[in-house]
């Protein structure tokens, strides 16, 4: 047959390519249990949907090329659900999946595809950081920043990062620009490895401590999500996107509508203590508000008396940002303001409904907030809010007290406000008003003390709202579901999407 | 097996503590319940795991940052 030779040539060299680093060190990898970079996209992507892009890209280095095949980062086209994506999965048993000259046109080829195409952008994460001794010198400073928007985020398509292994370098930086990270345990995400810190700042350093899941889903808050494996850091990115839309010029895809169990209506009565001194978690009356099984949390460790989530209403994606009174009786601190802010960002690039499900005290005050930046940040929350254009709708189910009032989507800040009767307004809790308006403690004078309570909470009714049109509708709580799906009818109109004010916003706060 | 410290992220009196030494625990589990800001405050746990020891009474005093009890992960 004609063209045998080159034929054959064409499928060893492509089996080459497909052997990736080596029988070795994928055998490592397997005994370890973590799958390698393109079994990873074969988990991703639906089957058979891959279509690669650089398989026989090389390193730059001519002594190089015959150990990097696909230069270390396999990049190509495939889809998740049916929808089309790009990604790029770092090669780690390839030089370590270090960033090079031609593995950077790969990305940068990938980034714009995805940009001007409108498909979202999926980085597996494991890489070591630049490659040496390509780097060094004037010659390596000379191959850096050729692309001015290498690290531009514009959000015109969703990103997504999964850190599945050691993170330095690119892996660590697009994840840090991206809409959704999830880690899998075990892994790190760094500036630099540990080797490189160690000797930095003349001390060992541990892995976990320099960038392991409890550090950045606790306290950085840089990571939405850990997991135990590959797989199901893989089943959260397909999970992220389906509430998405593949570019900003679309509404999220709308499913079939899932109501929530038989009497979970009912429950959240149940799950609503009576009394005010009580705490609950919300996600028990979110669980029962949304469609069966759709509440997706996101940075669930992070900031916890504010819990953000995306969810569906009727088949349709909305973001919950809800204050949780579990945690620090839903006082809202720093890492909880961080948290709302980037929600925000998330639902107003995406087109995504908010949906503010209110009961807190107020944000929480001290010493240790205001080194943090607690004003600047609760006006940056403000700034955020006021930026948003896709619908807000708030549900003031208890306390919504002082400032934070109007940064959970009081007043004009939502489009619509709804109000349970179990609805407290004021500038602070009643017992404490009467102690600083008056300054009354209840045992010099209980009598007195207590009708100036009454008189107090009388006027921080949700029908004294009501009266002054501030909340536009004082619902039984069993209604919120269908009064949510009635409004998203009215403002998520079909096909219409929003500014994006916040699309050019920073990725880290 | 590492062991974690859990904190109260608040300051508070200790109301009631709802597990005893070896007890297994899951995620957002609550361990202690302290009273704070007029307000029944749970500190939940962290993670999955085995309460080692517990480092208060009820009754006691709590401030941010207070050592709860450390758990076995």
């Amino acid at each position: 047959m004609a063209f045998d030779d080159l034929l054959d040539d064409h499928a060893r060299r492509k089996q080459t390519a497909l052997a990736m680093g080596g029988e070795e060190k994928l055998a490592k990898r397997r005994d370890q249990g973590n799958l390698n970079a393109r079994e990873r996209l074969d988990v991703l992507l639906d089957r058979g949907s891959f279509f690669e892009s650089g398989l026989f890209a090389k390193g730059i280095r001519p002594e190089a090329r015959h150990k990097t095949p696909a230069d270390g980062k396999i990049a190509g086209y495939g889809r998740v659900d049916g929808r089309e994506v790009a990604v790029v999965s770092n090669d780690f048993t390839v030089v370590g999946a270090t960033s090079s000259a031609i593995n950077g046109k790969k990305i940068r080829h990938m980034r714009e595809v995805a940009s001007e195409r409108g498909l979202p952008l999926i980085f597996l994460g494991e890489s070591a950081g630049a490659r040496m001794p390509d780097r060094m010198g004037a010659a390596g400073r000379a191959m850096l920043g050729q692309d001015a928007a290498e690290y531009l985020r514009d959000r015109k398509t969703p990103w997504v990062s999964a850190l599945l292994g050691d993170c330095y370098g690119s892996s660590t930086w697009y994840a840090c620009l991206s809409d959704f990270v999830v880690m899998r345990k075990g892994a790190t995400l760094a500036v630099a490895s540990t080797r490189v810190t160690s000797v930095a700042i003349n001390q060992s350093v541990e892995a976990e401590d320099l960038g392991g899941w409890r550090l950045h889903t606790g306290s950085t808050g840089l990571v939405d999500m850990a997991v135990d494996t590959d797989e199901e850091a893989l089943e959260a990115v397909r999970t992220f996107l389906g509430y998405l839309p593949s570019h900003r010029g679309e509404a999220p895809p709308r499913v079939e509508a899932r109501p929530p169990e038989d009497g979970a209506a009912d429950r959240i009565l149940d799950i609503l203590p009576d009394v005010r001194n009580a705490v609950y978690d919300v996600r028990d009356i979110v669980r029962c508000v949304v469609d069966a099984d759709s509440l997706f949390e996101l940075k669930a460790r992070f900031g916890k008396s504010v819990v953000t989530g995306l969810a569906r209403i009727d088949g349709r994606s909305v973001g919950i940002l809800a204050n949780n009174p579990k945690f620090k009786g839903g006082a809202i601190d720093v890492d909880a303001m961080r948290k709302a802010v980037s929600f925000l960002v998330l639902c107003d690039s995406y087109n995504i409904p908010v949906v503010f499900m209110v009961d807190q005290p107020g944000f929480l005050i001290g010493i240790d907030g205001e080194k943090r930046w607690a004003p600047g940040r609760i006006m940056n929350w403000m700034n955020a809010i006021s930026l948003v254009t896709t619908p807000k709708i708030s549900v003031i189910m208890r306390k919504s007290y002082g400032q934070a009032y109007l940064n959970m989507g009081g007043g004009r800040n939502s489009d619509e406000v709804l109000s349970w009767p179990t609805a407290d307004l004021g500038f602070v809790d009643p017992v404490l008003g009467v102690h600083m308006l008056h300054k009354l403690k209840r045992e010099d004078d209980p009598e007195r003390f207590d009708s100036l309570v009454a008189e107090l909470k009388q006027d921080s009714t949700a029908y004294s709202l009501a009266e002054l049109y501030e909340t536009h509708a004082v619902i039984d709580p069993r209604e919120t579901r269908d009064a949510l799906t009635r409004l998203l009818e009215v403002h998520a109109r079909e096909g219409v999407v929003g500014e994006h004010k916040l699309a050019n916003w920073p990725t880290s706060y | 097996m590492a062991e974690i410290e859990v904190k109260s992220d608040i300051a508070g009196t200790v109301w009631k503590i709802m597990v005893a030494p070896g007890a297994e625990v899951a995620e957002d589990d609550t361990l202690v319940i302290l009273e704070s800001m007029k307000m029944e405050i749970p500190v939940s746990s962290p993670e999955d795991g085995t309460v080692k020891s517990i480092a208060l009474a009820e009754g006691d005093a709590v401030v941010e940052g207070q050592l709860v009890l450390v758990l076995e992960v």
